[in-house]
């Protein structure tokens, strides 16, 4: 078998970074817009196993659906390849995001500030799991009407945590905020691991 | 089956029951045994896939199989692999374990986590590099 793991002299390296939020803010326009490849969907498998048994309905004896999720990518150099994942909005599809974060540089979570309230579970996840992530404030109308400090109690954002302003629909602004987050991922592997 | 972009030429028709191209006539689960899952090693979804030397004796293989490593005639991973045949990441994960094993693709697996459980600090300093760069 031809296995090669990156950190060999021959690597091709793959990378991600998962782009998350609530449904609606913005994540597969964040996605396209980095993208060099055209806009791709991927399926991925759920099983019953690991969703809530509420969640098959009124059709128990379905055993298995799947879900749609974007990605996209970024050819960084000869040998580093970047890919985008957009996370779906549910939370109970959280099983994948285990599977897509484990190993993983960071996450933009993206904020539509008309409906902050969406954001809590990603930002929940990824502090809960110690992963580097910024938050990325979608340009909607009325997101200039609050200040960086307003906004940071409004999340309860670690102080270390970058807040950037950005629109999702221009691929500069995007390729910015993805600049940040690995910033803030590398300013972090400095420091001794956290428990 | 996820809704594919019609025309656009990246998506082989793989449920269609071989009306399009190649003659397929079973479903791409019977190819896998209805294996979703890899008995090899664990092959993330962003795992890039590169034909070997041996991927010249493909011509022989079953249609997917043949299709995959064409598709790694270019650095592609398993992800996209799944999305340009229209199959679920599991099945394609199958697929390129099965030709992987056979020894006609190359799996470039990401780089072991840090301690922080992502990549380390030299990987990112190139990564912010080319993106700098860009």
């Amino acid at each position: 078998m031809d296995y090669v793991r990156g950190d060999s002299d021959q690597a091709l390296i793959p990378l991600k970074v998962l782009v998350a939020g609530g449904f609606g803010v913005g994540k597969t326009t964040l996605v396209r817009s980095l993208s060099e490849i055209p806009p791709l969907l991927t399926e991925q498998e759920m099983t019953s196993a690991s969703i809530g048994v509420d969640d098959l309905g009124p059709v128990p004896e379905k055993r298995t659906t799947t879900v749609a999720m974007d990605f996209g990518r970024i050819t960084v150099d000869d040998s580093l390849i970047l890919y985008l994942f957009g996370t779906p909005g549910q939370s109970r599809f959280w099983f994948m995001w285990d599977e897509l974060a484990r190993g993983c540089v960071g996450a933009v979570v993206l904020v539509d500030l008309r409906r902050v309230d969406d954001c809590f579970p990603a930002i929940d996840y990824f502090e809960n799991r110690r992963l580097p992530f910024v938050v990325a404030v979608n340009g909607f109308p009325g997101s200039d009407d609050f200040d960086d400090d307003t906004v940071r109690d409004a999340l309860a954002l670690p102080p270390d945590c970058p807040l950037v302003r950005m629109d999702a629909r221009r691929p500069e602004s995007g390729l910015t905020t993805l600049i940040t987050l690995v910033e803030h991922a590398l300013a972090r592997t400095a420091v001794p691991s956290q428990l | 089956m996820v809704a594919e972009e019609p025309g656009d030429g990246r998506h082989a028709d793989w449920s269609a029951g071989g009306r399009s191209s190649g003659g397929r006539v079973v479903p791409v689960y019977a190819v896998t045994g209805g294996r979703t899952r890899s008995t090899g090693r664990e092959m993330p979804v962003e795992a890039l896939i590169t034909v070997t030397d041996a991927g010249g004796r493909a011509a022989d293989l079953e249609l997917e199989y043949r299709t995959i490593v064409e598709l790694a005639a270019a650095p592609i991973s398993v992800v996209e692999i799944g999305a340009t045949l229209g199959v679920p990441v599991g099945v394609a994960r199958v697929l390129v374990g099965d030709l992987a094993d056979a020894g006609y693709l190359a799996v470039h697996l990401p780089p072991s986590a840090t301690t922080n459980g992502g990549p380390g600090p030299e990987i990112l300093e190139r990564l912010l590099d080319g993106l700098r760069a860009r």
